[in-house]
């Protein structure tokens, strides 16, 4: 499996040019789905972080997605003078400090909890973040809050986004990687087999876990502020959603758990499916999600991918 | 004082219906080892098919409860026989995964037959009520608590004496050994369904008299399933009563004392201290294989 | 001076004694086997050693320092590795990736992951396995590499519970084997093992725990003619 470095550096650099060039050539509909294709495979490869690696799958990320996004929303509008240039930088480390913060309070009771609880505690999470986000004037849930327009004059609001989302995921498909290919990723590794091994043979797994939660939920977050300004508004209902908590495990399902490219492969796979193939039907879109996971359950519980990867692991 | 009392009163209502609610989750996870998150869709069909049954035959919705338990019993067995047979005896968070599916499948069904708008079951004596000292009573509070304790008894009594309860405690507690003594335990698993939820549609009932209900709420009465069962404990109707006043106390006091948005916070605060200080305690023994 | 010291080791599960004022010394470089009827206590002083349980009373001194109270990770760093009887290994992960595990973490200090891997691999003769998934994996092979994997992580003392449990007569030889060349390259090797023949075989000395009292210790011949331990094992007439 060792191929000459500059060929695959050739070849990383050019599919990342024909990605950019997409809204170039793309007609409208399909910048659209190249969007939402990106956002997805950026927030299934931050789930995966410790979802797939770590193996502690969270039933409620998108609590992340709604932190990040209101964080950002009520920083800005505080600075709505300010020019679009220093608005979304500010957004950024807003919603990702907000992540990050809520996420290392919360680390260390919710990692206590494994397999179904955590999954559970997490659902919680996002619900109570709903909650919360709704209720309290403070955070304008309920009310909306708007975003102002980050996108050039000359350019292509849609397209402009499309590049956002593009910088995003592979921003995170670069951390996941490296994260792959360190010590903290390998340990990670150890954890999702057995932990308390893995605890026994020296791996810091609290440690681990909680630098993996915290970067998941901030990564998580960062996507969720680039979203919120793509919608241009948004109200609790457009960002805690429980139909995103269900995506971002369909996704690793679908592209294989654990692996580097899974969650693209899977979020890629399953926008096409519900935005090109049921495009019309947009009512359909939450039962043919629940659909495909049941399937996925019952016929390849390991992940398609999975199911190939099992027989050339060897290698 | 009478404040008091009457937040009191209040939460101990509500707690009866949380507990017929949360008593069918219960006894999946007991006897299953399977976290049912398609619990909160079953008790909200309950609602609804109790809506259709008295706006169409004009009959009192408690009546309805017969019928509609009939209705979700044969559910309850189709669907624990046809899907999560396949994925009980997988990893735990697969059977988790595929109700979770499921849950999200028939939650769109709902919106799509139902509309996402809020609903109301009426019954002819919804504005009747009574004092009895300083607490005042609605006719309809009552009379959903009576019948939420009614049907907890007869769950109980059902599972304590009858053959077939027995049948299903034995599975729970021993599943190798039942499998051994001659059970068949894909039929007991698909029972203990079934009973699920009839009880859980039983509920949904009661729910809709009281509390106005939509197809989104179905997360919301999974989570509170969970939680009643982790207070209260696994698979008995009594640990669900026990967990349901207790949550129901706790979700009325807070939103009279703290405010009305925050039941489902502290609610959440409460599970999460609890799976804390006892992560293997009240679900921990009954459940060791669970993880 | 010795490599592990326990002191007055106690530890009660729900007020039943499974551990009672235990204290041993382990010297460095030696192979002890850890002895007794099932039940005696065994994998308790492991688990308590390892820090997996929490001692009710007593500690444990690694190097002259105290490690009971640290956290599993943290006396693994110390250099204190154990292979489990029932193997646990990584089962989706590759022989190989198995024992990198253990030879990114375990001791602290810098290493060169991928030769410590294949040294430990070569050691517990398992290097012929290295792209095999774990899961397809004998007992008898399996076993080895929960050694590989503990001596991967560059550890000085090295618990092995029951390693020639369930194993055949040829399979036991080569884990005897292994366990010498481990000592060879200066680990200490502590044993929990039934296998009478092979541990009064490899052992310099052997402790006996019974009811979770140490009844005897010393070299393996005088300690098989210490009358408490025929007692213990057989019985005395009275108590059978």
């Amino acid at each position: 499996m060792k191929h000459d470095p500059r060929l695959i550096a050739a070849a990383v650099v050019l599919a990342v040019v024909l990605l950019a060039a997409g809204p170039a050539f793309l007609p409208p509909f399909y910048v659209r789905v190249g969007q939402l294709m990106l956002y997805s495979a950026g927030l299934g490869l931050a789930w995966a972080i410790l979802g797939g690696f770590a193996g502690y799958a969270s039933f409620g990320h998108s609590a992340f997605i709604g932190i990040g996004a209101f964080a950002a929303g009520l920083v800005e509008s505080r600075y709505s003078g300010l020019p679009p240039v220093l608005l979304l930088p500010l957004g950024l480390a807003a919603g990702g400090l907000a992540c990050a913060i809520l996420s290392a309070a919360i680390a260390y009771p919710i990692l206590r909890l494994r397999g179904t609880f955590f999954a559970i505690a997490m659902l919680g999470v996002s619900h109570v973040g709903a909650e919360v986000t709704n209720n309290i004037d403070f955070f304008q849930g309920a009310l909306g809050l708007n975003f102002p327009p980050l996108a050039p004059a000359d350019m292509d609001p849609a397209a402009f986004y499309y590049e956002l989302f593009l910088a995003g995921a592979l921003s995170i498909l670069l951390i996941s990687w490296l994260i792959r290919r360190s010590r903290f990723g390998a340990g990670l590794l150890s954890i999702r087999e057995d932990e308390d091994t893995a605890r026994m043979l020296g791996v810091p797994t609290e440690r681990y876990k909680r630098v993996a939660f915290v970067v998941s939920a901030v990564l998580t977050g960062l996507m969720g502020v680039i979203y919120a300004h793509s919608l241009g508004y948004i109200t609790t209902e457009s960002v805690y959603r429980d139909d995103t908590n269900l995506s971002l495990i369909v996704y690793s399902l679908l592209g294989g758990m654990g692996t580097l490219f899974g969650p693209v492969i899977g979020a890629g796979l399953l926008v096409f499916i519900t935005q090109v193939i049921l495009g019309r039907l947009l009512d359909f879109h939450l039962f043919a999600t629940g659909l495909l996971l049941v399937l996925l359950i019952l016929m390849a519980p390991g992940g398609v991918n999975g199911l190939l990867n099992r027989k050339r692991r060897p290698a | 004082m009478d404040l008091i009392a009457q937040t009191l009163a209040d939460g101990l209502v509500l707690g009866g219906i949380y507990a017929l609610a949360a008593v069918g989750f219960s006894l999946i996870f007991g006897v299953l080892h399977v976290i049912n998150l398609s619990h909160g869709v079953l008790v909200l069909l309950g609602a609804y098919l109790a809506l259709l049954f008295s706006e169409l035959l004009h009959i009192d919705p408690l009546l309805c409860i017969p019928p509609v338990m009939a209705v979700l019993f044969c559910i309850g067995y189709g669907y624990q026989r046809f899907l999560i047979q396949h994925a009980v005896d997988r990893a735990s968070v697969n059977s988790m995964l595929l109700t979770f599916g499921v849950a999200l499948m028939l939650q769109n069904v709902m919106i799509w037959l139902f509309s996402p708008d809020m609903k109301n079951i009426t019954p002819s004596y919804a504005f009747n009520s009574f004092k009895l000292g300083p607490v005042n009573f609605d006719a309809v509070r009552v009379s959903a608590l009576l019948a939420s304790l009614a049907l907890l008894s007869l769950l109980a009594a059902f599972l304590r004496y009858s053959p077939m309860g027995r049948v299903i405690r034995a599975t729970a507690q021993q599943t190798m050994a039942a499998r051994l003594c001659g059970v068949n335990v894909r039929h007991v698993y698909a029972l203990t369904f079934a009973v699920s939820a009839a009880f859980a549609g039983a509920a949904g009932i009661v729910i809709g008299i009281i509390l106005p209900f939509s197809p989104n709420d179905e997360g919301t009465w999974t989570l509170n399933a969970f939680v009643v069962v982790v207070l209260g404990g696994v698979g008995s109707p009594a640990g669900a009563l026990i967990g349901g006043l207790l949550l129901g106390l706790v979700s009325t006091l807070t939103a009279q004392y703290i405010g009305p948005a925050f039941p489902n916070v502290t609610m959440f605060l409460l599970l999460v201290f609890l799976l804390l200080v006892r992560p293997h305690g009240l679900l921990g023994n009954a459940f060791a294989a669970s993880r | 001076m010795s490599l592990l010291e326990v002191r007055g080791l106690s530890k009660n599960f729900r007020g039943l004694a499974a551990i009672s004022d235990v204290s041993f010394a382990i010297a460095e470089g030696s192979i002890t086997s850890i002895i007794g009827p099932n039940g005696a206590g065994k994998s308790t002083m492991f688990n308590l050693i390892t820090g997996y349980l929490a001692p009710t009373a007593g500690e444990v001194r690694f190097r002259d320092r105290r490690i009971t109270g640290l956290a599993t990770n943290r006396i693994a760093e110390l250099g204190v590795a154990r292979a489990f009887q029932i193997a646990r290994p990584f089962r989706d992960l590759s022989v190989f990736d198995n024992v990198r595990i253990g030879a990114l973490f375990g001791k602290a200090g810098r290493r060169d992951v991928e030769a410590a891997t294949r040294r430990a691999m070569e050691l517990a003769s398992i290097a012929h396995l290295a792209t095999q998934p774990a899961s397809a994996l004998t007992v008898g092979q399996l076993r080895h590499l929960e050694v590989a994997r503990a001596i991967a992580t560059r550890a000085d003392l090295l618990l092995a519970d029951e390693p020639c449990a369930g194993l055949n007569p040829t399979e036991t030889a080569a884990m005897i084997d292994v366990l010498r060349q481990v000592r060879k390259n200066g680990v200490t090797v502590v044993l929990v093992e039934h296998d009478m023949p092979s541990v009064m075989e490899v052992s310099d000395r052997l402790l006996v725990l019974d009811a979770g009292r140490l009844i005897a210790e010393g070299p393996p011949p005088v300690v098989a003619n210490d009358p408490k331990v025929i007692a213990a094992y057989l019985g005395t007439p009275d108590a059978a």
